[in-house]
């Protein structure tokens, strides 16, 4: 297979490994995001900020072409309030173990880790502590190194709909858990 | 014949009007949600036009074929995208234009303002929300160059109701979320359609078209003969200035005087490779063994393969908003059942050299059923 449909795979496996058997594409597009900032994991995507967080719409055309080749799918639930995406595999363990090749073979555990770890957060909590990480490594990559309270200061002007408080207990909670980078 | 500047002022246009459309319909959800004022709105207004006037001045000669000749981010993932030398060039070569303009006593912008605005940076603050204008699904960028690549080449298909889609862009509001959203109302979900449907049939018809496709091979192919050591410069202060040196003239003129290689004679003959094989449009994992087969059969015949999926102007899955009075916001797809049922395209284009077309094609048909 070549890299592009194994990073299909990818795709596949971290759907399956969610504990519902299927994700959204808020959940999607950030695990992806973690996978190649927190874990190093050289998917080949290229991750810049919207206002909804870090986002490639590479994620999304791999999708669309995961659901051209039949091996994801993806349907839209609608709720009371809006809607969403219900995107889930057809393909069993083995069949995607094919399809996403030595890439899948390779990042099998960090997948397993960014599932575990960030399974239990809403789409809401995945954008924000996902434009967390993503301004702590602006900092970094700046050579700056900033205290808690600045980078949620910086959070808060992309995302003023969060109170500081709020920001500022998800930043402490990835900063025990070693994630960020830049902050002193 | 078009230029890249005819198109930046384009799409400065196209985004205008989407900015004050948005502002005019949807200001209550700008101020509570985003924290505008007025001034704040004017300010944004403002970048929003030079972040979309600027968003291309990073492309290198012949745009996006010569993107795969960008090079490597040292310790990075991946290659340089255009956007890249955008955001460098602003803040350098640019930097004195913006910061020391007259008219910019009104507004006080840094050249990392824009900069920031167009690579995506937290330090463009609540502006990001306009992003979407210049680099998102329903984008000024898309809008202008269907419309413009249409009636510079002569087709219709990339044609659709700009004006209707200006009439109804939004913000929408996503309630269990609470995040912020470009789309459109009910009422403009055709043209919306119409602008996904231009998207499909122009990538379709004329930038997947297999001889626009084979003089791609033929750009790339040229332009790395020709480049030292096959790549652009990286966008550094210490590389910036000689990758600018690098534009279509230059590559013309070198071409023009025999430079080039096998590709570079092929482009001065019009001599392009033979399109031989194409998997469908939508491809299964079963076409794609049959695209492996093919590939094995041919062996060395092979000149180039090239996917849609790795061309920048590929159509993915689109994710465009409409929200009406009485529901919450749906999908696009949600109103449109032609594009419910619109899938990614994920040909794959194999190509022969022309002297062993016919070659080629026995091979072919011995593993290929009619």
């Amino acid at each position: 297979m070549s890299t592009d449909i194994e990073r299909i795979g990818v795709l596949g496996y971290l759907v399956q490994r969610a504990p519902s058997g299927w994700v959204g594409r808020t959940t999607l597009m950030k695990h992806c995001y973690f996978l190649q900032e927190l874990r190093e994991a050289h998917l080949g995507y290229s991750f810049s900020l919207y206002s909804y967080g870090p986002f490639d719409s590479a994620v999304l055309s791999d999708l669309g072409e995961g659901e051209a080749l039949g091996v994801l799918r993806e349907e839209v639930i609608s709720y009371p309030s809006g809607y969403g995406y219900q995107i889930s595999c057809l393909l069993d363990p083995e069949q995607i173990a094919e399809v996403g090749g030595e890439l899948l073979e390779r990042y099998q555990r960090d997948i397993d880790w960014v599932v575990q770890e960030f399974q239990n957060y809403s789409a809401a909590d995945l954008e924000l502590l996902s434009t967390l990480v993503y301004a702590d490594r602006e900092a970094l990559a700046a050579g700056e190194e900033i205290s808690m309270a600045e980078l949620s200061r910086r959070v808060k002007e992309v995302k003023p709909r969060f109170t500081n408080d709020y920001i500022l207990r998800q930043a402490e909670s990835l900063d025990r858990r070693n994630l960020l980078s830049a902050v002193v | 014949m078009h230029t890249r500047f005819e198109h930046s002022l384009g799409v400065m246009h196209t985004a205008t009007l989407m900015y004050d459309a948005i502002r005019e319909r949807s200001r209550e959800i700008l101020e509570s949600d985003l924290a505008y004022n007025q001034d704040g709105l004017g300010r944004d207004r403002q970048l929003v036009r030079l972040a979309a006037l600027l968003h291309d001045v990073g492309h290198g000669p012949f745009s996006h074929a010569a993107e795969e000749l960008l090079p490597q981010i040292n310790g990075g993932d991946g290659k340089y995208k255009h956007e890249q030398y955008s955001a460098a060039i602003v803040r350098s070569q640019l930097k004195d234009v913006i910061e020391n303009h007259p008219s910019n006593a009104n507004y006080g912008f840094k050249a990392d303002d824009i900069a920031s605005l167009l690579e995506g940076s937290s330090r463009a603050k609540q502006a990001l929300f306009w992003r979407d204008l210049i680099d998102g699904q329903m984008d000024a960028d898309r809008m202008d160059y269907l419309l413009r690549d249409s009636y510079h080449i002569g087709v219709q298909y990339g044609r659709f109701d700009l004006d209707r889609v200006i009439q109804t862009i939004v913000a929408i509001r996503f309630e269990d979320d609470g995040s912020i959203r470009v789309g459109i109302t009910d009422g403009g979900f055709h043209a919306a359609e119409a602008l996904v449907l231009a998207r499909y049939f122009m990538f379709t018809q004329v930038y997947f078209h297999k001889t626009r496709v084979a003089y791609d091979v033929h750009l790339r192919g040229a332009l790395k003969e020709i480049l030292p050591a096959g790549v652009f410069p990286k966008p550094t202060p210490a590389e910036l200035s000689e990758y600018l040196r690098w534009d279509d003239w230059r590559v013309l003129g070198l071409l023009s005087d025999g430079k080039g290689g096998e590709h570079g004679q092929r482009l001065r003959t019009r001599n392009h490779f033979r399109n031989i094989y194409s998997s469908p449009e939508v491809s299964k994992l079963a076409d794609l063994d049959e695209l492996k087969v093919v590939k094995e059969q041919l062996g060395g015949l092979v000149a180039a393969e090239e996917p849609a999926s790795k061309s920048w102007y590929k159509t993915g899955t689109p994710d465009i908003r409409v929200v009406s009075q009485t529901k919450g916001p749906s999908p696009l797809s949600k109103y449109s059942s032609v594009l419910a049922n619109l899938k990614a395209n994920n040909q794959v284009l194999l190509y022969v050299y022309p002297e062993q077309v016919e070659q080629a094609r026995k091979k072919v048909s011995e593993v290929v059923k009619k």
